[in-house]
Parts: structure tokens; C-alpha cells; sequence
């Protein structure tokens, strides 16, 4: 079976103002997402999460490469708001309030993009009723105004309007970041329930790398508009073969005081900005491995395992470390421990 | 000059109203206590709306209009801060406490390179020359590691990172060497890399110039690595507190679990710490988190609980605390 969505070889410049330089927000970035799955792009800020996610979506033009969805090329005016994909694809913002109309009440919002598909008036009210009860939406809510409600409900809501057509596909941008860790719990479990049912495919943008370990398929890691490594969640999680996924991962703090970051890479210096990047590996620059080879050749992906590939020609040398171990299972298990007591 | 006991900052029970019309005064501080010692780092963990804002406003005296102080007493260093005339405050507030907030390009001069900016703070609280002045900054650039400091001492707020504005703003915080340091959410935009960094700079620097920390977050991850002692706060009530260790290796009030039980990836055992059903509504009288408790009981809506010790250093607001033997 061939994959739902195929992307191969993006990239995308931008001009830089009143110079001839351009920034090189995305590099030649390669991937695949099938039925059913979640792919989480993962990276600092500024690494091109976001221009990848816009040029699938159709709302910016790649400068080249390919976007295949359902076996049929993206762009030249097949995107998100041409008709032949109306619905099938969608995209849930960081900010609730970029997907809600602050003047029009949640239920008028929910129905929206059924009123663009031509759904008859009833057929839409029964299907708001039902996606605002998936979501966990109190009935009342319907009848209020994005203002009135909290960052959680809001977000439940632009989810809602997302997911309200059955897409195939949602592109989720940072969906959680603007929330407390309790309300962003809820949204994790709120969007795994909905793919169990509905068999939805994610691409999941996001800086939060505890969500990421437990609600991918698959991670891809991007640095300076390069995915430098791509694996399972739990093979990337278990074991970093990229030194820069190696530096990202150890930076995450777990709530116990016991689970101290290991950082057996250290990363020099800041990430620089994606104008005039040298010739050869985007890392080079910070990489306590880079040698002149790095520095002249850009490393291309190589399998270390199924489905786990790495842009690095010393990844063995990364392999070789002390065994960096996976604080996020750690963690399970004792948060496990403190929570199995005492509740009512 | 720290009060009685070593405590640099003691807050007492410190009432804060919000007086709307037609409608009771929403109280958002109700009866705090804090103490904080010099060199300590203390983390205010609650939810959004909880009242850590407000608590840091009221350490400062800056309290936002309409609301009042009501009852209370702040002890900065023996002195009564809320006792303080507007003009003694500022020159308190300038030199003797920093605060640290987000979005370090709003709190830059946009128009003035960094390095004079730290510059200024010095020149004008140390009452040193322009450039004994300069060179300080120059030394706090480099203190909280921007990379060519010479250069970048030069540089405006826009042509660094949002990592690097950061640093710049905790530089200018802690130049004047102050003896207390509050940081509001300070961190929470920073990418995972950069904020480790940021914060262990913090804790570092704190340390030195043995300044008390209060530092408030919505990401109880960050204290557990960063502070010595750490605060629950719920609805402008303290509901835990302890050492960090202590807190971590059995939190005791079921607000603090379910805090936790966020970072579980177990929706089971989330489940079961939190109550799906508000059923109480608003809590009068009875436990503020009553109606979102899954271990209340009839007790819990009756009658307050208080703030009583569990272990030593461990004090928790409940009447029905997990205890260590569940
Ligand atoms: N319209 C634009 N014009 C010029 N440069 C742009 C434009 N959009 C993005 N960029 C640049 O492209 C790079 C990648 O940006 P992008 O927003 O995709 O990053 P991101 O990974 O989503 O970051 P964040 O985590 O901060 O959202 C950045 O250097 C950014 O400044
Ligand atoms: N200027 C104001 N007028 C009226 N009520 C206010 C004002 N400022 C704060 N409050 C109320 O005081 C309570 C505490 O707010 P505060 O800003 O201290 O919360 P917080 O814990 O800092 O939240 P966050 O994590 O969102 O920053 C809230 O219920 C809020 O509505
Ligand atoms: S006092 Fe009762 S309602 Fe309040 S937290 Fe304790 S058990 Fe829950
Ligand atoms: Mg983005
Ligand atoms: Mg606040």
C-alpha cells in the first residue's frame, strides 16, 4: 500500500528583504505518512516545522520538490481549499483563537466547513451534537462565544472544527503549547481517542517531546530545515543516533528529581539562522563529532534499522556512548507508582 | 538585615481583593504564607488564574487597581514592603529586587544596544562611572554566556535570539546584585535547549549573589530540577509545600497528584485523579478544590482545612491527605 501522504525532497526559500540572499527555511526534507498514523516533526524553534506543514497544506508555494497526497500532486491549485480535497485534509492552530471567530458562537463555528461541503441544515446540527459530545463539549458550550471560554475548551473546539468533516489528514501546529499541562493532557488523550475511531493520519508539529514519546508512530527530527533523524518514537526515544537528537532529547525535564539530564553530546552555541548555511552537514558548526569531511559533505540518510534512518557520518561514534536511558519509560513506571495509591 | 530567622522574603498571611460591582470581592490571594531564604530558589507551581501573578505584584506592592491588599504583612529583609511609600519602594524595588518576566523583546528599549542597557541599570542603583558602569555589563554578557560579548554588547534587541534576549534580560535583573528575584513564567517560550541553559545560568548566578528566588511556573517539571523547595498553589491558597525531594517522592495533596498525573501517559491512572463531574459547584465554606477532589468526602464542603505538617518541611491543606504508608 502506498502511503497517503508523500512528501520528497521540499524545499523552500524565502527572499531575505533587500538583499540577494535567501533564508533556507526547509532543505530538501523527505517523508511519509500513512492511513491511520502519526508522524510528529519535532525541532526547535525556527527549524521549519511550521513552512513544511503550510507548503502541504497548500498555503504557500514550495520552491520544489513533491507533495503527493492520495496518489494525486499538491499544489497548482489542488490544496487545502480546492474543492476535489474540501474536508479531507485539515489544520489545527497553536492559538485557539486563530481557528475561532471570536464573533460567532461555537456551534455556528463547528458547523462552518459542512456548510462549505453542502451539508443540508439538519445533517449539520446532528453532526455538531455529535463531534461536540466526542469532544467533551458541555451542550451549553454550543451556544457561546470563543471569549466566554477557557484556553482547554477553546482549543476542544478548534478541534472540533477540524475534525468535524472526517478528514483524512490533520495537520496539528503546536495544538497544545498555549495550555497548562493539565488542559494538554486532555487535548493528547481527546486526539488519540478520535484516531482510534476514526482512523484519522497526524502530522503533529510540536516542542513538547514528553507528548511526542507516547502519541507518535514515528518522529522526525528537524534541525535548520533538515530532518537529521527519523525513527519509532520508541526506538528514537531509547536510543538518539543524531547528536543533535541526542542533545534535544536530554534537555527535557521530567517532573522527578531523580531524572537528571543526561548529556553525553554537548552542543556548543545557539542554532544559527538558516541564511548562507555552509556546505556540508547543518550541525557541523555545534557538533562535538564534526570533522572536516562534515564540514564539506552534506550526510544523506543511511537505515541503522528498519524505519530508523540518520544524517550523520559518525553516528556510530554516537552509538558507542554510554547508554543514554530513556527517562520518559522511567518516568511511566514511577509516576505509575505515585498515582496507583490513594485515589478515590 | 534578613528578618529574624534567615528569611529573606516572609510573606504572612496575605489576603489579596479584587472589588467588582454588584458581586462579592473575588479574594485571589486568601491567607499566603511564604518564606524564602537568601540563596534559595523556591518554585510556585499552580494553574492559570491560581494567583501567582498577583502574589509576585503584592511582594512588589504593585498590586493592579481595583485590587487591594487586604490584610497581610510582606517582610523584605526585615522591612515592610507593604508599609512603604511609593518613592522608598521604587529605589527598593530598582536595586534590592529584579523581577523576570516573558517575552524578553517587550521588556528591551528596542531603540538602545544591550550592553548599554545593562549599562544604565548599573550606572543609575550602583552610583558607579559610565565606565565602571560598561565594564560590569560587559561582564554580565558575558556571565550569562552571550557569545562574542564585545560585539554583541553593541548589538539592538532584534538582532538576537530569543534565547540570547532572555539571558540579556536576566543580566539586567541581576547586575545590581539583588536579594531578591522573582521570575513569572520567564522561561515558558524558550525552546527545551535554550531553556535548560537559561536556567541553569539562573540557578548559578542565584547561588552567587545569594539572592532569594521565587520562582513561578505552570510546569512543575522545571522545579523539580531547578528549586530547593517547591509551593503548590490552588484558587490564592498554598496547599503544599516541602523540599523538592520530599514533594516528589510522595506528594500528599490530591491537587498535586493530579498536577502530576498530567505528565502520566497513562489515561488510566489520569482518569482516576480527576473528576470529570464538578458536581458542588463552587466550594463555600469547605476545601477550595472540593469540587474537583476525587478523595472528598462530606467533610471536605463543610469545613476549611489548614495548613498542618505531614513530615518535617512538609506541610499540605487537606483533610484527607494520600499519606506515605498508601
Ligand atoms: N514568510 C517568511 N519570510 C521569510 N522567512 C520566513 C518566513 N516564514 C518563515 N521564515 C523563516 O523560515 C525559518 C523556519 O520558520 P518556521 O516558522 O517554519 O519554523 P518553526 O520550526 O515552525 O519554528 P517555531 O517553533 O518557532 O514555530 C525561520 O528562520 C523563519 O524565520
Ligand atoms: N486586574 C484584575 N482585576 C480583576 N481580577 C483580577 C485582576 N488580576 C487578577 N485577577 C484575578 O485574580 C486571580 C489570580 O490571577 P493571577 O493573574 O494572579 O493568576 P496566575 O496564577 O498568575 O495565572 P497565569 O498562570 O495565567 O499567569 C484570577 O482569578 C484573576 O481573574
Ligand atoms: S480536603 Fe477533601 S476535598 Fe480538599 S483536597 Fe483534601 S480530600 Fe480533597
Ligand atoms: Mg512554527
Ligand atoms: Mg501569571
Amino acid at each position: 500500500m502506498s502511503a497517503m501522504l508523500d512528501v520528497q525532497n521540499l524545499v523552500k526559500l524565502f527572499p531575505l528583504a533587500g538583499t540577494r540572499k535567501v533564508v533556507q527555511a526547509v532543505n530538501g526534507v523527505s517523508f511519509t505518512i500513512n492511513r491511520g498514523e502519526t508522524l510528529s516533526l519535532v525541532g526547535e524553534s525556527g527549524s521549519g516545522k511550521t513552512t513544511v506543514g503550510r507548503c502541504i497544506l497548500g498555503l504557500i508555494d514550495a520552491t520544489s520538490g513533491d507533495i503527493i497526497f492520495d496518489g494525486q500532486p499538491m499544489g497548482r491549485g489542488r490544496d487545502i481549499r480546492s474543492k476535489a480535497l474540501r474536508g479531507r485534509v485539515q489544520l489545527v492552530f497553536q492559538e485557539p483563537a486563530e481557528s475561532l471567530d471570536p464573533r460567532i458562537r461555537i456551534g455556528a463555528t463547528l458547523a462552518e466547513p459542512l456548510r462549505f461541503l453542502g451539508v443540508n441544515r439538519a445533517d449539520r446540527d446532528k453532526r455538531v451534537r455529535e463531534v461536540a459530545e466526542h469532544l467533551g463539549l458541555p451542550a451549553r458550550v454550543l451556544d457561546q462565544y470563543p471569549a466566554e471560554l477557557s484556553a482547554g475548551l477553546q482549543q476542544r473546539a478548534g478541534i472540533g472544527r477540524a475534525v468535524i468533516t472526517r478528514p483524512e489528514l490533520v495537520i496539528l501546529d503546536e495544538p497544545t503549547s498555549a495550555l497548562d499541562p493539565t488542559a494538554r493532557a486532555e487535548i493528547v488523550d481527546l486526539l488519540i481517542r478520535l484516531q482510534a475511531e476514526f482512523g484519522t493520519a497526524y502530522l503533529l508539529i510540536t516542542h513538547d517531546l514528553s507528548t511526542v514519546r507516547f502519541v507518535s508512530h514515528r518522529v522526525a527530527v528537524l534541525y535548520l530545515g533538515s530532518i537529521v533523524e527519523e525513527a519509532p518514537a520508541e526506538a528514537l526515544f531509547a536510543r538518539p543516533l543524531h547528536p543533535y537528537s541526542v542533545g534535544l532529547l536530554s534537555s527535557v525535564l521530567l517532573p522527578d528529581p531523580a531524572l537528571t539530564r543526561t548529556s553525553a553530546v554537548r552542543l556548543e552555541g545557539e542554532i544559527p539562522s538558516p541564511i548562507d548555511l555552509p556546505p556540508g552537514c547543518a550541525l557541523a558548526g555545534r557538533c562535538p563529532f564534526a570533522d572536516a569531511r562534515c564540514r564539506a559533505e552534506r550526510p544523506v540518510p543511511v537505515a541503522v534499522a528498519p524505519q530508523h534512518f540518520v544524517s550523520c557520518f559518525h553516528h556510530d561514534k554516537v552509538a558507542a556512548l554510554d547508554d543514554t536511558t530513556d527517562n520518559f519509560a522511567r518516568f511511566q513506571e514511577d509516576s505509575a507508582r505515585l498515582l496507583s495509591v490513594g485515589a478515590g | 538585615m534578613s528578618g529574624s530567622d534567615g528569611a529573606m522574603l516572609d510573606v504572612s498571611n496575605l489576603w489579596v481583593g479584587f472589588p467588582s460591582y454588584g458581586e462579592q470581592t473575588h479574594h485571589a490571594l486568601k491567607g499566603v504564607d511564604l518564606r524564602i531564604a537568601p540563596g534559595e530558589m523556591i518554585g510556585l507551581v499552580g494553574e492559570s488564574g491560581s494567583g501567582k501573578t498577583t502574589l509576585a505584584r503584592a511582594i512588589m506592592g504593585l498590586v493592579p487597581p481595583p485590587g487591594v491588599v487586604e490584610k497581610g504583612r510582606v517582610l523584605f529583609a526585615g522591612r515592610d514592603l507593604t508599609a512603604l511609600g511609593d518613592e522608598a519602594r521604587r529605589a527598593v524595588l530598582g536595586r534590592e529586587l529584579a523581577m523576570v518576566i516573558p517575552n524578553p523583546r517587550a521588556e528591551l528599549n528596542p531603540v538602545l544596544p544591550v550592553g548599554r542597557q545593562i549599562s544604565n541599570v548599573a550606572f543609575y542603583h550602583l552610583g558607579v562611572s559610565r565606565k565602571e558602569a560598561d565594564r560590569i555589563a560587559l561582564d554580565m554578557l558575558r556571565a550569562v554566556r552571550i557569545p562574542d560579548p564585545e560585539r554583541r554588547f553593541a548589538a539592538y534587541p532584534h538582532e538576537l535570539s530569543g534565547g540570547m534576549a532572555q539571558r540579556v534580560v536576566i543580566a539586567i535583573a541581576l547586575v545590581c546584585w539583588p536579594r531578591l528575584v522573582i521570575s513569572d513564567d520567564a522561561t515558558s517560550g524558550l525552546d527545551v535547549t535554550v531553556q535548560s541553559q537559561v536556567l541553569d545560568l539562573l540557578q548559578t548566578m542565584v547561588r552567587e549573589k545569594q539572592a532569594a528566588t521565587l520562582f513561578i511556573t505552570r510546569d512543575i517539571a522545571i522545579t523539580a530540577h531547578f528549586c530547593a523547595r517547591i509551593a503548590i498553589i490552588y484558587a490564592g491558597e498554598i496547599v503544599e509545600v516541602a523540599d523538592t525531594r520530599s514533594f516528589f517522592t510522595r506528594p500528599h495533596h490530591p491537587y498535586s497528584i493530579m498536577l502530576l498525573a498530567a505528565f502520566s501517559h497513562n489515561p488510566a491512572l489520569r482518569a482516576r485523579w480527576t473528576r470529570t463531574e464538578a458536581a458542588g459547584g463552587v466550594a463555600t465554606g469547605g476545601c477550595a478544590f472540593a469540587p474537583r477532589c476525587v478523595r472528598r468526602q462530606p467533610r471536605c464542603t463543610q469545613e476549611a482545612p489548614v495548613l498542618r505538617q505531614m513530615a518535617a518541611g512538609h506541610d499540605v491543606r487537606c483533610h484527607f491527605p494520600v499519606d506515605a504508608a498508601a
